[in-house]
């Protein structure tokens, strides 16, 4: 590496051959999910009516490495292995003795990291016979993610996508039409949690929660329909360890390694995908000193206000029980630009590190996220999503407080997706429009014993 | 549509030339020491804003908008109708060119009867007053700004935005984004104003008024499509759920205030500052020396810290949190609850015509304490930062 070398590239047999499964490391082991009519552990037998086996195997499996297969490995190489980058210009902007490197996504057809995990996803239902998936979507990155997924192994798809998104993001809905998916704005009147949210509130903005009770309900409907899950469940981070692994190859190659990872976290895919790899070498004690920071939103910060908990994963109460943190699955996040950030609990597998202390994290108001994309992209040209903002965010604190304090650090953060189809956030910001919407965690405490009542353990 | 139209002649002549009221000369009075008839130019500006939309929608859609105005005489609305193509009806004759407040209520009075749609005045928050101790809640008023100060929520924030919300209005197309909203009238005593410099004021009602949500992008989006009254029930909701047994809670005057007591079937005083207890009310439109009392016997009772808290929600179109309206809640109270102890309540659109709040508890040291972030519940599960600023450090 030169001192103006900016992308550090592997070639497509760089692509990883397995992608990494945390869950064979952990300190303490994950809490099993539980079935809410029972609160016994879920068995391989309680998801098969949503997903194939392919995927509930490695939900459940605590083997290290699982094989990609390569019919999905053929898929990746349309855009993987993606660059990493070194934001010198940023760097240079800021005056800072960090170096910045940032993993790019958004070079994916969907234009984010959710088409790691829709591609496998997709292949594995196909395996299995099914000829229709549904799903959510918050911003619309997983659902036009899967639309994409879908169509390259000729599945049919249904997305519902929160309301509020369908309405600022029109532009994703048509990306979704384009590879053959169907959109619905939700709530719709199509489902049973619909209605009942739509009858209580019929302007309600929709949520993320309310759009899984939609699409599992959909999918429970129909045997050759199965749902798919664009974030928070351990096969869906697994998929996405494509990214970190790569990244750590990357820097091998230029004899490198992040001192600080910092991601984005709404269901907490990316931020697992890009960081597991990495968490692998501090769980194991050769990277003792590795910090890992999850970003999230003032108005949804399940890590930093939220209860470590047995919660639904969804609104209406209809998936499995999952240990995390958790703002309570009836929380309704306000109307932030970041669409993919409202959602009210996180990954089981980053709460459990974070609850373990081995990972770090942060909230920050969408007014300073908007700042640090505008610099960014003033700096190194690309507009990102409002999601990936806020690692941006972060890393441009870290990377001034390096200044301060003159300590060279290597700064890594996973740059989701590009912010294409979020202008219009970007308009409200430039227009003092953005409110700083924030949780008020002290006033809720009580309000979180309203969630479902399990034993202790 | 039928829209009820009156200007106050002598509204915004100004305080610089010593005008109160609408004593009988004043206009007179106000011409001979060279005050310009300001209230008849704004409401000639919103009028032929209202005038231009109507034919542009017109010429665009090919739609006649049957709008019918009905107004008074002369100087108190006529003779800037006739200006323009709206076809409309004297149906209150004045008598004099000198004008009162008589004349605005029994306008309004006259506009009732004729069963108008709204209330379109121009003046400032004396008319506003004088409108609504006629209309109540009955209808949507729409003030054109043309007084000296203006502090009730009623207006437009200019006269070509009042043309505009009015031309949206008469359109009553399904998706027209007008809004209605609960809108304080607020009195202020404007000779404490003009002789110390202080402004007092109290909340007179809540009106009914027209708004468009200024997110046009977002228009459809959540709160900006919500009605103001399921905002202040999902507050309400979620202050009830945190309000804890044994702490008193001091509620300032207000309708989002009131939102939270009439969730917990408590009687609450609009205008006024209650106490609850235990889902009680304790103390009733009680004064500073009623509070301080009952915080006293409170404090002889516990000894734990978080004894007390104070509830308020912003007042009048600046959205002072304290120091306008609640006096009562004085320095005294609030240095005894601490500023820890106090929840502010606002509706999303509130909030969004005030940029930054206000205190002004005439204790400077308080006053610089409260300055900064605070967070401002706006919805179930929801808040707001938003900056607090003394208008002394202005």
């Amino acid at each position: 590496m030169n001192d103006k070398t900016t992308k550090i590239l592997l070639d497509e047999e760089g692509i990883p051959k397995e992608w990494y499964n945390i869950q064979a490391d952990l300190p303490t082991p994950l809490d099993p999910p539980l079935n809410p009519a029972t609160l016994e552990p879920l068995k391989a037998d309680d998801l098969k009516a949503i997903f194939p086996m392919g995927l509930i195997r490695q939900e459940m499996s605590t083997e290290r490495w699982i094989t990609i297969p390569d019919e999905v490995r053929e898929i990746y190489r349309v855009w993987r292995p993606t660059p990493l980058y070194r934001a010198r210009r940023l760097e240079e902007y800021l005056k800072t003795p960090a170096k910045i490197y940032y993993k790019w996504e958004g070079v994916s057809p969907p234009g984010s990291h959710k088409s790691n995990t829709s591609v496998p996803q997709a292949y594995y239902n196909l395996k299995e016979g099914i000829d229709m998936i549904t799903t959510e979507t918050g911003a619309g990155q997983w659902g036009s993610a899967l639309a994409f997924g879908t169509k390259i192994f000729g599945i049919k798809c249904r997305v519902y996508m929160v309301r509020a998104s369908y309405e600022q993001k029109p532009y994703r809905k048509s990306m979704m039409k384009v590879w053959g998916a169907e959109c619905l704005p939700s709530p719709t009147n199509r489902t049973k949690s619909g209605r009942a949210v739509l009858e209580k509130d019929p302007n309600t903005p929709g949520s993320l929660g309310i759009a899984i009770s939609e699409a599992v309900e959909d999918a429970l409907l129909d045997e050759n329909t199965h749902y798919a899950l664009g974030s928070v469940l351990n096969h869906v981070c697994l998929h996405q360890t494509v990214i970190g692994l790569e990244a750590k190859k990357q820097f091998e190659q230029i004899d490198e390694y992040p001192d600080v990872i910092f991601g984005c976290v709404g269901g907490g895919s990316n931020f697992s995908g890009t960081t597991f790899p990495f968490l692998y070498d501090r769980i194991k004690g050769t990277r003792p000193d590795l910090k890992v920071v999850a970003c999230e939103s003032m108005a949804c910060p399940k890590l930093t206000s939220g209860l470590y908990t047995y919660d639904f994963g969804d609104q209406a109460g209809l998936t499995p029980l999952l240990k995390m943190f958790t703002l309570g699955h009836d929380f309704v996040p306000p109307p932030i630009h970041a669409g993919g950030l409202r959602y009210h609990g996180n990954a089981p597998l980053v709460c459990n590190l974070y609850h373990d202390k081995i990972i770090d994290a942060v909230a920050y108001y969408q007014t300073e996220v908007f700042d640090a994309a505008v610099t960014f992209a003033n700096t190194e040209g690309f507009i990102v999503a409002p999601e990936a903002a806020h690692a941006v965010k972060a890393v441009i604190d870290e990377a001034l407080k390096c200044k301060k304090e003159n300590t060279p650090k290597t700064i890594l953060f996973n740059n989701s997706g590009h912010g294409h189809f979020d202008l219009s956030s970007y308009e409200a910001y430039f227009d003092g429009r953005l409110v700083d919407y924030e949780y008020p965690a002290e006033l809720v405490k009580q309000s979180l014993e309203h969630l479902p009542k399990i034993p202790k353990s | 549509m039928k829209i009820g139209f009156l200007l106050n002649p002598i509204a915004g002549m100004g305080g610089s030339i010593g005008l109160k009221g609408t004593d009988g000369d004043a206009l007179d009075r106000a011409i001979d020491m060279g005050g310009t008839p300001i209230a008849a130019i704004r409401a000639d500006m919103a009028l032929k804003r209202l005038n231009n939309r109507l034919s542009e929608i017109k010429m665009r859609k090919g739609r006649e908008l049957s709008i019918e105005f009905v107004t008074c005489s002369g100087v108190m609305g006529e003779d800037i109708l006739k200006r323009y193509d709206l076809g409309y009806k004297v149906v209150y004759n004045v008598e004099s060119e000198k004008t009162t407040c008589e004349d605005t209520r029994n306008a309004c009075q006259c506009f009732m009867d004729e069963k108008v749609d709204l209330i379109l005045f121009c003046g400032g928050d004396g008319t506003a007053r004088d409108v609504y101790s006629v209309v109540k809640k009955d209808l949507p008023i729409l003030g054109i700004p043309s007084g000296v100060k203006m502090y009730s929520s009623v207006f437009a924030i200019d006269p070509i935005a009042a043309g505009d919300l009015l031309s949206k209005f008469c359109l009553d197309d399904k998706g027209n984004d007008i809004m209605l909203k609960d809108a304080e009238v607020v009195d202020i005593d404007e000779e404490e104003y003009r002789t110390r410099g202080d402004i007092e004021i109290d909340i007179f009602g809540y009106a009914k008024t027209i708004y468009k949500p200024l997110f046009v992008q977002e228009r459809k989006v959540v709160f900006y499509g919500r009605d103001e009254e399921t905002c202040r029930r999902d507050i309400a909701k979620f202050i009830s759920e945190v309000m804890l047994n044994d702490i008193i809670y001091i509620i300032g005057p207000g309708n989002t205030t009131k939102a939270v007591a009439d969730e917990l079937n408590v009687e609450k005083t609009m205008l006024g500052v209650d106490i609850i207890k235990d889902g009680k009310l304790i103390g009733k439109d009680v004064n500073e020396k009623a509070i301080l009392d009952i915080l006293e016997e409170q404090e002889r009772s516990k000894r734990q810290d978080s004894m007390a808290k104070i509830i308020v929600s912003p007042i009048g179109a600046q959205g002072f949190i304290f120091g306008r309206g609640n006096q009562q809640i004085s320095s005294k109270v609030i240095r005894k609850v601490g500023i820890n102890n106090i929840i502010v309540i606002a509706t999303p659109q509130k909030l969004r015509e005030t940029p930054y709040l206000f205190v002004d508890t005439g204790d400077k040291n308080l006053d610089d304490d409260l300055a900064g972030y605070i967070s401002v519940v706006s919805g179930y599960m929801m808040a707001e930062r938003k900056k607090v600023i003394s208008p002394r450090l202005l």
